[in-house]
């Protein structure tokens, strides 16, 4: 059985990925694909944590399964403003798309 | 109670929106009459709490996930009334833009119903959904405009908004890892039991809650997307934003961290962690407001400053005993009303001034009161009340907020905030000084049509009157924190 | 599943995981990017298989791998000019510092705590998750669904062309 840790410390790194994603990068798709990876990171804690310390083991799966949901909106719906701005202006960098600093 | 009347109020306004999507498709040429089905929602869900209210029906309900008790019901009426408002400060600009009108309604009330299960959830995951909820229309309301400028401030708020979702959802991760459990009651039992020898995963996870809250907040370091979205986004949807899910977040974080973090080892940390960014909060946006030519950035500045006021009432919330708690929580909620109405009232008149001269810039506001003195003199109150001088409704809510604060051995932050109120005093006034001393460019007047003037009205009507007879407001607002099960 | 099988493919994930992740933060090409990502989301799903939770495993397969690479595949196709500049902000190096220091922080907070491991149950039944999900949840379950009518509304209203809005406009 792999101890608990090696999951928590993994879902860490993956998170911390993101976290460099996010602020290091300048395109908006790039930036959600980090934004991804850190909900993949939380969803990871939440199965780890139902399998190893909840009874029931039903809470976290729960829990995971509405950050999937929310995810997909997020994501559809980021696309969608990025094609919006994409009809009038030739960017997705958020800080070079900014007539507003970012 | 049980079946659909638990739900009630949120039925009432998501049942709105349905029929709003339902009349514009069928009926287009009868779009005049969607914001009226709005705000019929809006008195119906009004109505529907009042019915609670005098069934005196409180209680927990869907397995504890929802907790209905007179905390919820506060906001339920003020949640309702904001969103009322916004819908009859958006009638005009929503006419003007002339697409999407059922959907623009929609959203503003899916929101709202969004905002109202945010108060009442007692339940981790039953938060974090009402958040997104709330949160995704406003994404998308936010990029409504046709100009670029409101997409860049749409795409910009979801990215970060979804960021500082990651954020809150890890730090749920750690406290359903320790507790087992998502409820907030059981979270606290959890930590009084074995959470003294876990401190360090109970400082992280606050940390992570207060900065995924603090991103609806607006509070700093979570603050850069705020004048960039008030800038760009319509003017009605910034002053949803401005108060709705402000209110809204603090609404939740007081919730969270009263019935499942107050525990004295823990609450001392956190309330420190809130006194520090509250300081810097109300410094940082009040400097920054200062230098800015644009009314709607100066506003969005000092929205921060305003927030970092509200957390002087959450550091006081942890010192001490009972009556501390409850000082620190009813003044966050009357200061939150008080903000409702004056920040409200100030969008209101800037988007019917802004109509008119297709501007936002300070230096254009100049002789505003030859212009239109019914406008210049409601959002002139309403700036003396942004600042907390009385007789207006802002002055109990800072006199209130201050005043738990130095109950609660915080004197420094208060002396902090006495300052900041001072220097926000400055630009506030410089404002009015503008409207009321300074030469038109055109003798032109500047009106405002029936249902923008009746918003504003409503809301400066509240800063007055509540600024004279503040008891029913502090005393709901007690009665509301009162029912709050402290952790 | 026990022993070195266990640990093993652990071990093999983790390394596919991080790694892809890392491609996707790094990469400058958005395809490779994407193709990162799907690699990555199909890692997680094999640590949610690994835990005995198939059904999350596949849902994350049908909806991370399924739909959202492939919306993100189809916004980079439609906008062509996005590749054109992809290199990091003045910020890359404090981005850095403070990720490195998250990591820190989260892998310290990890071993300081006392996790209060239960006695390992059977496996997580979806019939379990299903009830639970209509019961104890169904109000986030019922929200969700607003939720994602809200977020389907808004998608095509921002993405309704100028000629599409100006016959609403006029209907």
């Amino acid at each position: 059985m792999v101890p608990l840790e090696n999951y928590l410390v993994l879902s860490a790194i993956l998170f911390s990925l993101g976290v460099y994603g996010v602020l290091a990068r300048r395109n908006a798709v790039l930036i959600l694909m980090s934004v991804e990876l850190m909900l993949n990171a939380v969803s990871l804690n939440f199965v780890a944590f139902a399998a190893y310390l909840d009874p029931d083991k039903i809470t976290g799966a729960i829990f995971a399964i509405f950050v999937i949901t929310v995810a997909a909106a997020e994501v559809g719906l980021a696309l969608a403003i990025v094609i919006r701005l994409f009809r009038n202006r030739a960017t997705s960098n958020v800080d070079e798309a900014a007539t507003m600093k970012w | 109670m049980d079946g659909i009347d638990i739900v009630g109020p949120q039925v009432a306004v998501l049942g709105g929106a349905g029929l709003i999507l339902l009349v514009d498709a069928l009926f287009p040429q009868q779009r005049k009459l969607l914001p009226y089905i709005a705000l019929v929602a809006l008195a119906a869900s009004a109505l529907w709490t009042t019915s609670w209210v005098s069934r005196d029906e409180y209680g927990a309900a869907f397995d504890g996930t929802l907790m209905l008790d007179k905390y919820a019901v506060f906001f339920y009426y003020l949640f309702a009334g904001i969103t009322a408002t916004v819908v009859l400060a958006s009638i005009d600009w929503v006419d003007r833009e002339g697409r999407g009108q059922g959907e623009y309604y929609a959203l503003v009330l899916t929101t709202c119903s969004g905002l109202m299960f945010l108060s009442a959830s007692r339940d981790l995951i039953t938060i974090f959904v009402s958040l997104e909820l709330s949160s995704i229309p406003q994404y998308i309301l936010a990029g409504w405009g046709k100009d670029q400028r409101s997409s860049e401030a749409g795409l910009k708020y979801l990215l970060l908004g979804a960021v500082a979702s990651s954020l809150l959802l890890y730090g749920m991760a750690l406290l359903y890892g320790f507790s087992g459990s998502t409820l907030l009651p059981e979270i606290a039992t959890a930590i009084r039991d074995g959470g003294e020898a876990n401190r360090s995963l109970l400082i992280l996870a606050s940390v992570l809650l207060i900065a995924g809250f603090g991103f609806k907040m607006a509070i700093v370091p979570f603050q850069m997307w705020v004048p960039d979205v008030y800038q760009g986004a319509p003017t009605p949807v910034a002053a949803f934003l401005s108060v709705g899910s402000k209110a809204a977040a603090f609404a939740v974080i007081t919730r969270v961290f009263m019935e499942g973090l107050a525990p004295k080892f823990l609450s001392d940390d956190w309330s420190m962690i809130f006194a520090v960014i509250a300081a810097v909060s109300m410094t940082v946006g009040n400097v920054m407001a200062i230098v800015q030519t644009d009314i709607k950035r100066m506003l969005g500045y000092s929205s921060v400053a305003q927030a970092g006021t509200f957390l002087i009432g959450l550091a006081a919330i942890s010192a001490g005993g009972a009556d501390e708690f409850t000082l620190g929580a009813s003044g966050v909620l009357l200061f939150l009303a008080a903000y409702a109405f004056t920040n409200l009232g100030a969008f209101i008149a800037i988007i019917a001034i802004s109509q008119k001269l297709g501007s936002d810039q300070i230096k254009d506001y100049a002789g505003m009161w030859r212009r239109s003195p019914l406008l210049t003199l409601a959002l002139g109150i309403c700036l003396v009340s942004l600042t907390g001088i009385p007789p207006t409704v802002g002055f109990w809510g800072k006199m209130y907020i201050f005043n738990a604060g130095i109950h609660a051995d915080l004197a420094w932050l208060v002396v902090i905030g006495v300052l900041n109120s001072v220097v926000s005093g400055y630009y506030y006034l410089s404002v009015a000084r503008q409207m009321f001393l300074g030469d038109p460019e055109s003798e032109e007047p500047v009106g405002a049509s029936p249902a923008l003037m009746l918003a504003l009205t409503a809301a400066t009507a509240g800063v007055l009157v509540f600024g004279v007879i503040p008891m029913p407001l502090i005393d709901a607002a007690r009665d509301a924190v009162a029912t709050l099960a402290i952790g | 599943m026990e022993g070195f099988g266990v640990n093993f493919a652990f071990w093999t994930l983790s390394a596919v995981t991080l790694g892809a992740a890392g491609g996707v933060v790094v990469s400058r090409n958005l395809l490779h990017a994407v193709l990162f990502l799907i690699l990555a989301f199909i890692g997680v799903a094999g640590f949610f298989v690994l835990l005995s939770a198939e059904f999350i495993a596949m849902a994350q397969v049908i909806i991370y791998v399924g739909a959202i690479s492939v919306l993100v595949l189809f916004a980079v196709l439609l906008t062509p000019r996005a590749g054109r500049d992809n290199g990091e902000t003045a910020m890359a190096l404090p981005a850095l510092l403070l990720a490195i220091a998250v990591a820190t922080v989260f892998i310290f907070v990890v071993n300081d705590t006392n996790w209060t491991t239960v006695a390992k149950s059977p496996e997580l039944a979806t019939a379990e998750l299903g009830t639970a999900l209509l019961s104890t949840w169904v109000l986030p379950f019922e929200l969700a669904s607003v939720l994602l009518t809200a977020a389907l509304v808004g998608a095509i209203m921002l993405v309704r062309s100028r000629e599409e809005e100006a016959e609403d406009a006029l209907a």
